[in-house]
């Protein structure tokens, strides 16, 4: 889920970058230090919004550095238990998928996956029903629903589930006839 | 309904706690549903509920409790399965219960899967029905299972400062062919090596592949086995998530089939070391080592010059990969033919292995001299057993029956008594050949 909040970071900043735009290169530091990063508690940092506000900068003793706490809102993506997501699925094997919902990788086992698919092995190996009118491969996108989180200090690993009702594929990629 | 309260979930994950917040707060607008639940039995006025109160976050776990202690009529599967204290947790993935999301208690117990993916632990229980379930689907598509073996048997890599001045002009061969598809010699610059396919390779992956599922197995560094197999396979068909390495092996220097998810009466193993299979002996298939490059020979103690010194290379349709494909397809014919009486998850590719070994001497009486020392067990003897396997009789003493002697000197009294019998005089390596070529060899090409 994604959500809109606010958070609070120190950033050091080198002085040969003092000068009348500080603001703008403390600014673009920490876009390029924060956006793409995650954190345990916050999940991951999809894009900042705003600086509310940059504080005093403190002078650190011993070298030129300053420290500057920055305040700035961002909107965040933190996956939860229990959520119902769509994502895009990257590898098929025979012990499940792996699918991806931007920076978050799920694997869906094939307990979860409903009985009547199959996996079947070859070229392109999926999971497909017994009269083939729904098949899971790379590139399809399916709806899933997650049943357990791991937050680690750099990524998020998720457990999932298409075996409710309304999961499952939504597109596939292959499908012709 | 409060559902946080009550909840028997001990997740030690945070990611409850949005959840639970949610639900603490919402929890006093809805302590008057409660009545409501026992007289509907039906999960279609449960959900009518939740969408009522739409911003209530759904915990499904919880909810089963509650419909199972109150309700009579229980959707079994369904509780049974995502109810946290019933989860057989048949594996795990990055600590991950791979059915209710579950922390992992680390006991130890679960196969690290690591070349399926870094963070895959399973259960025995959990891999013997993978197994099982792997057996119908291959013997459904009628195929078996190929385990590889990459050095001296699909391919030879020598490190680039090994290289002797002869073989320089190989580097310069590599460079010159790096865009022809084709081509069976590689530099490889960021791990310092030049690695040449063996002739005949990529026939027998393509061959091979129809009738068999194909995994690499060696003891090499995972780097250099997914190197090795992105050369053998670049379109990524026959190996994907199947090439297994050192730091997979669950036992040192030994390699076994704990790891591989297949059973193992369908395994054929493809190796030119037997020391390694130990556990496995009845699945293996011993090849001929491939040595192109002077470095692999001399690793083996050999003082003759290696194929790439001498400009040569083993033959493409003759070589042993061909032979091996050829002894792979009678397997595979003998297993699942149809005039067989047994059923077929009840074949054993051990069996039609020994069949067709022993079809390669049948007929041939075999007696040995200067060999071995008189000394020891004839019976214990490798060659011994080599030709036994290979369908021949052994025997230490020479009489009117005895077809072949096979001895390293002319002049002894067994070989005296061949010649004059007119019996064959044979030296050790026509055993050899014929259990590398899997048919009897000229006996002449032999001679002592």
């Amino acid at each position: 889920m994604f959500f809109h909040i606010s958070m609070e970071k120190n950033m050091q900043l080198h002085p040969r970058h003092f000068g009348p735009h500080l603001r703008d290169k403390l600014v673009a530091k920490l876009m390029k230090d924060v956006e793409g990063t995650c954190s345990g508690r916050h999940g991951f940092v999809v894009a900042i919004t705003g600086v509310d506000d940059i504080g005093k900068g403190l002078m650190r003793e011993g070298t030129g550095f300053v420290t500057f706490p920055v305040r700035y809102q961002c909107v965040v993506f933190r996956p939860f238990k229990g959520e119902i997501l769509e994502a895009v699925v990257t590898m098929v094997n025979k012990m499940g998928f792996f699918a991806e919902a931007g920076p978050v990788q799920i694997f869906v086992s094939n307990h979860l996956i409903p009985d009547d698919m199959e996996f079947q092995t070859g070229d392109v190996p999926n999971y497909t029903t017994s009269d083939r009118s729904v098949r899971i491969q790379k590139d399809s996108e399916v709806r899933l629903k997650i049943i357990g989180t791991r937050v680690d200090a750099t990524e998020i690993f998720c457990i999932g589930t298409i075996k409710d009702d309304f999961l499952g594929v939504i597109n596939d990629p292959g499908a012709a006839a | 309904m409060s559902l946080a309260a009550e909840s028997p979930l001990q997740s030690s994950s945070s990611s409850d706690d949005f959840a639970a917040f949610l639900d603490a707060e919402l929890d006093a607008d809805s302590s008057n549903s409660s009545p409501n639940d026992e007289t509907n039995d039906d999960e279609e006025i449960d959900l009518k509920e939740e969408r009522i109160k739409r911003h209530k976050v759904e915990m499904s776990e919880t909810i089963e409790v509650i419909e199972s202690s109150k309700i009579a009529d229980v959707n079994k599967e369904k509780s049974e399965s995502t109810k946290p204290n019933l989860c057989p947790h048949p594996g795990f993935i990055k600590g991950l219960c791979l059915i209710c999301g579950q922390m992992e208690e680390d006991d130890g117990s679960g196969v690290a899967l690591s070349y399926i993916h870094k963070d895959l632990k399973l259960g025995s229980h959990e891999m013997n029905r993978l197994r099982g379930a792997d057996l119908r689907n291959l013997l459904r598509e009628k195929k078996l299972i190929l385990v590889l073996d990459l050095d001296h048997t699909l391919l030879n890599s020598t490190r680039l400062a090994d290289v002797t001045t002869d073989e320089d002009h190989l580097l310069k061969q590599a460079d010159l062919l790096q865009d022809d598809p084709n081509r069976s010699l590689f530099k490889l610059g960021s791990m310092h090596m030049l690695t040449k396919l063996r002739p005949f390779v990529r026939t027998f992956l393509k061959e091979a592949s129809p009738m068999f599922e194909m995994y690499v197995y060696t003891m090499a560094e995972r780097c250099y086995a997914l190197e090795m197999a992105r050369l053998l396979d670049p379109s990524n068909i026959y190996f994907n998530s199947k090439v297994i390495s050192q730091s997979d092996c669950t036992q040192r220097h030994q390699k076994g089939l704990d790891v591989v998810l297949g059973a193992e009466s369908v395994v054929v193993i493809l190796d030119d070391t037997e020391l390694v299979w130990q556990k496995h002996k009845d699945n293996l298939i011993v090849m001929e080592r491939y040595h192109y490059f002077a470095s692999s020979c001399h690793q083996f103690g050999f003082n003759v010059k290696s194929l790439s010194q001498c400009k040569k290379d083993e033959s493409d349709t003759e070589g042993a990969l061909a032979n091996v494909l050829n002894v792979l397809r009678r397997v595979h014919q003998m297993f699942f033919d149809p005039a067989l009486d047994t059923d077929l998850s009840s074949r054993d590719v051990r069996e039609m292995l020994k069949k067709v070994r022993q079809d390669v001497l049948h007929g041939c009486k075999i007696a040995f001299s200067r060999v071995f020392p008189s000394t020891v067990r004839a019976a214990d003897q490798h060659i011994w057993r080599i030709a036994e396997q290979l369908g021949a009789l052994c025997t230490t003493d020479v009489d009117s029956s005895v077809t072949h002697v096979v001895s390293t000197d002319t002049g002894t009294a067994k070989a005296r008594w061949a010649v004059q019998n007119e019996k064959f005089l044979v030296n050790p390596r026509w055993v050899e050949a014929a259990n590398y070529f899997w048919c009897r060899q000229k006996e002449d090409d032999y001679v002592v």
